[in-house]
């Protein structure tokens, strides 16, 4: 690891590379995920999921088996009149199990409840469904095409979504959602460039594999409902279920245990209102456990098509960048009108462009739903915007590396008008990553290099709270809504609240994702944890400080003077801890202070976004022109994180990022036939990353304090993926002359690129 | 009635009289019956590791594994390598190097080191990532488990991250 | 979920044919279930009895019979091969080829008898196998036979074994002296994309004989008669093969390739040709080493 470092020495443990709170619990087995939990008088759920990509279905019939023993309920929507079947937190489109249409292959059509998994089963072979099969498309194109046949009829409520308020221009039913980035004159834009590049590319439909399947456990009781989930925003779900089952906030519990990975795919809602039907109609506790090959029908990422053009000036510097990107989003619109929201923004680079007209319209197929997955719209516009950077830096005759330098915002500048001021020095970061590539040396004949930028509009909204105990004993509690799905923030958000109240680590102790017990926060994803959580605990850590020197005035000092002091305060000269503060407020041996910590959009956090989440990537690969197998030799990731709160875990965040980026430059596509077919919906076929395809690693971590986070930091954990493929794309370009325009760079795809840079070459053989 | 067949699944040292049908899987068993929810099933279909048990020292993975064929076997799960509350050198390691991040994959990945360092306690960087090829990690790269494991064997490795997997 | 079955563990072979008989239709042999179990969990599969051959001392083991050939029991699991001092010394090839199966856990419980009968196209050792002349041993109601492993493979998934036949044995001719054998593939997710597999014996200075099998190309795993003929002759110089490599390689391309997600049937009839060189070489490697 490389840390380059130019702020202020925070206090300790910040900058410390703690040992992870929830490493023993992980290493010994000990780590309970929802997958391993039970509750008394517990049911198993399976479901039963519609072999048509698209069908209207005519009848259902669960008789046989209901009358199978041990089956509990056999629920389909007709069971639920009492329900509000469609959710989805900005396009409420989604039933929570088919109503009378299935618009995908593996959509959820019968729930059947048994007391065991093996009996549940065994009645999905007993009921009969009769479909009456509907026309498919599976591609945008297809989905746009006049007569194309159309997913939904029914107008869905939009809901008020921060994020994305834009009214849905529909130039065609398929259309989900809409969104455009527009400034400057773009005509003239272009009219007075002297060189325009322009191009088509395509980004895989892909899956994020978490690896533990998405998984629910529901359970009514005293007139409430406790669920306990797989999921990364535990008070989105319990928005959507309380409105799925009319139900105040107060009355739904969502708890979350360790969670196997997340990564974006089990952001908002998913299988979590289908099982709090299944357990409402069989009057009991319910788990329904999906299997891999059920997650990856569950939700998946966006796959797009981009048609892009950037003009230049011939000294490179960016005069106007257009852009129409179509999402494939699959059959609902899940968490689509963001990623495209975003994707129209990121798609514009880290770069000072004139003029932008980029419209991104994310489209309806008879394919599994699109929602969130890591880097969230960056990677598709990325790996075109950065193809076409290296490209005209091709053209024009300029280094790659410097015609980036010349484009790249400066520190406080502003992408587009009332954006957040840039908080990073990305020239900095791009020659950070030059000098890990040796920039300056030719490669080896047959190898290339590339550096990839980008910058992502990230840590979604700044809705977040947190509660700081200090107890009687001086130790804290700390409440918040943020989850641990393994990024590590019950370790980092530890770090910042020991810093803030003076304590040493194992003073402090966190009570994480449960609506009921932990204080609100909007969601864990968009790398906010550490940046906005980070804040709510330090106001709340504020809070109860001030508090406590106000008991200590009045307790310890007869209302005279208490110095503030280490983990306490002095009151002539001698030091009381915050125990005894407490104790001595409420004249006995307990109590406690309830510090608060509110985050909204105010203050530090009126602009938008609340930081820029850098990605600079640099790779070098050499190409086998025989199999065209590409070998990545060396991957650079520059970390610009304001500052790194646990080293260690910026690290694994930027490494393990830039892997799944690869595994997506490189094998990841979910393949589906014209017909609606998935081709390779399980793990055999799904390729992802394995250990021997990983590349010599350098990760660098930039900290220049310049995050509005804690100590300067700002979010990191996406940035890495998202220019990998365009870096790989870019250095197979410089080692071979061929230019992909479709990821993933499979063998074939870059053997074929190989045979058109060669017409006649070998008589294929 | 289906048919039954009674067992002696010993378990990390520890006999357990159980009564199984025979397509039941190890992971089922060992997972609901015995409480070991260690071991984790994700893909299923033998690709991921994540159910990794030893039987007999020998990796398998327990999802495609029939629990009556473990009868007259050992069989070790990611429990049975704690030792009295202390951590094994490869617990240790991992956490050293914060070779997990979810922590689905540990259990399944420890075990597969510890296959792998049983049967050859000195190895290269190489003959690790061999040794792990078979079991995926979604969270980390595999750059710390990699160092994690060398660290384990006493081959400490000075470069540490920057040498990623080759 | 595995539908549920009955499990038998016969002692002997024969009483293991006889419990088959007693079972009738219902009935599959199961040793490593690394393939059979799979199918059967993802429902593709039902049996009312397994008959677990695991225990039987005939199809363990593995050693070199009086003619000099080497023998692998049918429940043999891969990482046994691997791990064989006797198959490393007498067939390197197959060490290599078993390392590199599946991964670890499939390697240990899998089984050689049980992958050749599963005979999934993309098979590593049956391609191998193939070139290299072995034929395997089978036992049944009717008594004992051998079959030729070329001809054993009749469609994917379907071998020339009867249901009530064992397979007991794979028996691997010993190498004549100037003989090469070895195996490459091209290998992109879990199982090849295409391999081939070349045993080919030199004299002199010309290669005199030469066998080419390709594997996870067509719907089985097939000899090319072509592809040898046009090696047969060539100098033992492995820089001066280019002519008949190529001839080689347009047999390769003649072959009816099956694309699927690893590739097009044009590019895997392309890796074909590629293999072929490498795999030459290394055979004739070691076929000059021997010489």
């Amino acid at each position: 690891m490389r840390r380059v470092t130019t702020r202020a020495t925070p206090p300790s443990p910040i900058g410390e590379s703690v040992p992870r709170r929830d490493g023993i619990a992980k290493v010994t087995g000990a780590a309970r995920f929802t997958s391993d939990l039970s509750v008394p008088g517990m049911a198993w759920a399976k479901i039963l999921r519609s072999p048509y990509p698209h069908a209207r279905i005519s009848s259902i019939d669960t008789a046989a088996a209901l009358a199978l023993p041990g089956v509990i309920a056999a629920v389909s929507a007709a069971d639920l009149a009492d329900v509000e079947l469609y959710y989805g937190h900005a396009l409420a489109d989604h039933p929570l199990i088919a109503h009378g249409v299935v618009r995908y292959g593996g959509e959820p059509v019968v729930g059947i409840v048994a007391e065991d998994p093996a009996t549940a089963e065994e009645a999905l072979a007993l009921v009969s469904v009769e479909y009456d099969p509907l026309p498919v498309v599976t591609t945008v194109e297809a989905a746009l095409a006049p007569g194309a046949p159309i997913l939904h009829e029914r107008e869905a409520e939009q809901r008020p979504q921060r994020g994305f308020e834009e009214a849905i221009e529909r130039d065609h039913p398929n259309v989900c959602s809409s969104s455009t980035q527009r400034w400057g004159d773009i005509d003239a834009a272009f009219a007075g460039a002297d060189l325009v590049v322009e191009g088509d590319f395509r980004y895989p439909i892909s899956y994020a594999y978490a690896m533990e399947p998405y998984t629910a456990i529901a359970h009514w009781s005293d007139g409430g409902l406790t669920v306990w989930s797989s999921c990364q925003h535990p008070f989105m779900v319990r928005d959507d279920l309380a409105r799925c089952f009319h139900l105040p906030l107060s009355a739904v519990r969502v708890i979350v245990p360790y969670v196997g990975g997340g990564y974006g795919s089990k952001s908002y809602t998913k299988i979590e209102p289908l099982t709090a039907a299944l357990a409402l109609r069989a009057d009991r506790p319910v788990k329904l456990a999906l299997s891999i090959e059920e997650s990856i029908l569950t939700t998946r990422g966006d796959g797009a098509v981009v048609h892009i053009a950037s003009a230049f000036d011939g000294d490179g510097r960016l005069r106007g960048r257009r852009a129409e990107i179509l999402l494939n989003t699959g059959a609902y619109a899940e968490n689509s009108p963001l990623v495209g929201r975003k994707a129209a923004n990121r798609i514009c680079g880290p770069y000072r462009i004139p003029a932008v007209d980029v419209t991104c319209r994310a489209i309806y197929t008879n394919t599994s739903p699109a929602s969130s997955f890591r880097g969230f719209g960056a990677p598709q516009g990325i790996f075109a915007g950065e193809s076409q950077m290296d490209e005209a830096a091709e053209r024009l005759g300029i280094d790659p590396l410097e015609i980036r330098r010349r484009n790249v915002v400066r520190p406080g500048e502003a992408l587009w008008s009332k954006a957040r001021g840039m908080d990073a020095d990305l020239d900095a970061d791009l020659l950070l990553a030059a000098d890990a590539l040796a920039w300056d040396t030719p490669a080896r004949p047959g190898r290339g290099r590339a550096i990839c930028i980008s910058a992502s509009d990230a840590g979604s909204e700044p809705v977040t709270t947190s509660l700081l105990r200090v107890h009687a004993d001086g130790s804290v509690t700390v409440t918040v809504g943020s989850t641990e799905i393994g990024q590590g923030s019950s370790t980092v958000l530890a770090q910042i609240a020991a810093a803030e109240m003076d304590l040493p680590l194992d003073r402090v102790h966190l009570l994480q994702s449960d609506t009921t017990a932990a204080s609100y926060d909007r969601s864990t994803g968009a790398s906010r944890t550490t940046t906005l959580v980070g804040l709510a605990i330090q106001a709340a850590a504020r809070d109860a400080r001030s508090q406590l020197l106000e008991w200590a005035r009045d307790a310890l000092a007869g209302g005279g003077t208490v110095e503030p002091a280490k983990g306490g305060v002095l009151v002539a000269g001698v030091h009381h801890d915050w125990g005894a503060i407490v104790r001595a407020w409420f004249a006995g041996a307990g109590g406690e202070v309830v510090g608060r910590g509110y985050l909204r959009r105010a203050g530090s956090m009126t602009a938008m976004p609340p930081f820029w989440e850098i990605g600079c990537v640099g790779a070098e690969v050499s190409v086998d022109e025989e199999t065209g197998q590409i070998r990545v030799e060396r991957l650079v990731t520059v970390g610009d994180v304001g500052c790194a709160i646990n080293p260690q875990l910026v690290e694994s965040q930027d490494v393990g990022a830039a892997i799944m980026g690869l595994g997506i430059a490189l094998s990841e596509e979910l393949v589906y036939t014209p017909e609606g077919s998935l081709l390779n919906g399980n793990l055999v076929e799904y390729r992802v990353p394995r250990a021997s395809d990983i590349p010599p690693f350098t990760a660098i971590l930039a900290e220049r304090g310049d995050g509005v986070g804690v100590y300067g930091a700002k979010g990191g954990g996406e940035g890495a993926l998202n220019p990998v493929a365009a870096a790989v794309a870019n250095a197979v370009r410089r080692a071979t002359g061929i230019r992909l325009h479709e990821a993933p760079f499979t063998p074939e795809r870059v053997w074929r690129a190989l045979r058109e840079r060669d017409p006649g070459r070998e008589g294929d053989g | 009635m289906r048919e039954t067949v009674e067992l002696s699944l010993v378990v990390n040292g520890r006999a357990h009289p159980i009564r199984v049908e025979p397509r039941e899987t190890l992971a089922d068993v060992l997972r609901e019956r015995l409480g070991l929810t260690g071991l984790k099933i994700s893909c299923d279909v033998q690709v991921c590791g994540a159910c990794t048990v030893l039987v007999d020292g020998l990796a398998i993975s327990a999802c495609t594994y029939l629990a009556a064929d473990a009868e007259g076997h050992e069989v070790t799960t990611v429990e049975g390598l704690a030792r009295a509350g202390q951590l094994s050198p490869l617990q240790q390691s991992f956490i050293d190097a914060a070779a997990f991040q979810c922590g689905f994959c540990t259990p399944g990945m420890r075990m597969a080191a510890t296959a792998l360092l049983a049967e050859n306690p000195a190895p290269t960087r190489a003959q690790v990532v061999a040794g792990i090829e078979g079991n995926i990690c979604r969270c980390t790269g595999y750059v710390p488990i990699i160092d994690a494991i060398l660290e384990a064997a006493g081959a400490v490795d000075a470069a540490g991250v920057s040498e990623g997997a080759r | 979920m595995i539908p549920p079955f009955a499990l038998a563990r016969p002692a002997s072979v024969s009483e293991a044919i006889a419990t088959f008989a007693d079972a009738g239709q219902d009935a599959a042999w199961y040793a490593g279930g690394t393939e059979l179990l799979q199918v059967m969990k993802m429902g593709l599969a039902r049996f009312g009895t397994l008959i677990d051959l695991k225990g039987l001392p005939e199809l363990r083991g593995i050693a070199v019979d009086a003619s000099g050939a080497l023998v692998i029991g049918g429940a043999v699991t891969h990482r046994e091969i691997e791990r064989s001092s006797i198959v490393g010394r007498e067939l390197p090839g197959l060490v290599g080829l078993e390392a590199h199966v599946a991964n670890v856990r499939v390697r240990n419980q899998g089984t050689i008898g049980g992958n050749l009968c599963f005979a999934e196209p993309h098979s590593d050792p049956a391609t191998f196998l193939l070139a290299c002349d072995a034929h395997v041993e089978l036992w049944g109601a009717g008594g004992a036979r051998e079959l030729p492993i070329d001809g054993f493979f009749l469609e994917p998934f379907v071998t020339a074994r009867t249901p009530d036949e064992i397979l007991l044995a794979i028996v691997i001719p010993k190498a004549a002296a100037g003989e090469g054998r070895a195996y490459e593939k091209a290998k992109f997710r879990e199982r090849p994309a295409v391999s081939v597999a070349v045993r080919l014996r030199v004299a002199g200075d010309a290669i005199v004989e030469a066998v080419v099998a390709v594997g996870s190309m067509t719907d089985i795993p097939v000899r090319v008669p072509e592809a040898g003929t046009a090696l047969a002759g060539a100098p033992a110089d492995p820089s001066a093969l280019g002519a008949p490599l190529a001839a080689g390689a347009e047999a390769m391309a003649e072959l009816d390739a099956v694309g699927d997600l690893d590739g097009s049937a044009d590019f895997k009839r392309h890796l074909a040709g590629v293999l072929l060189r490498s795999a030459t070489r290394a055979a004739l490697s070691e076929a000059i080493a021997r010489a």
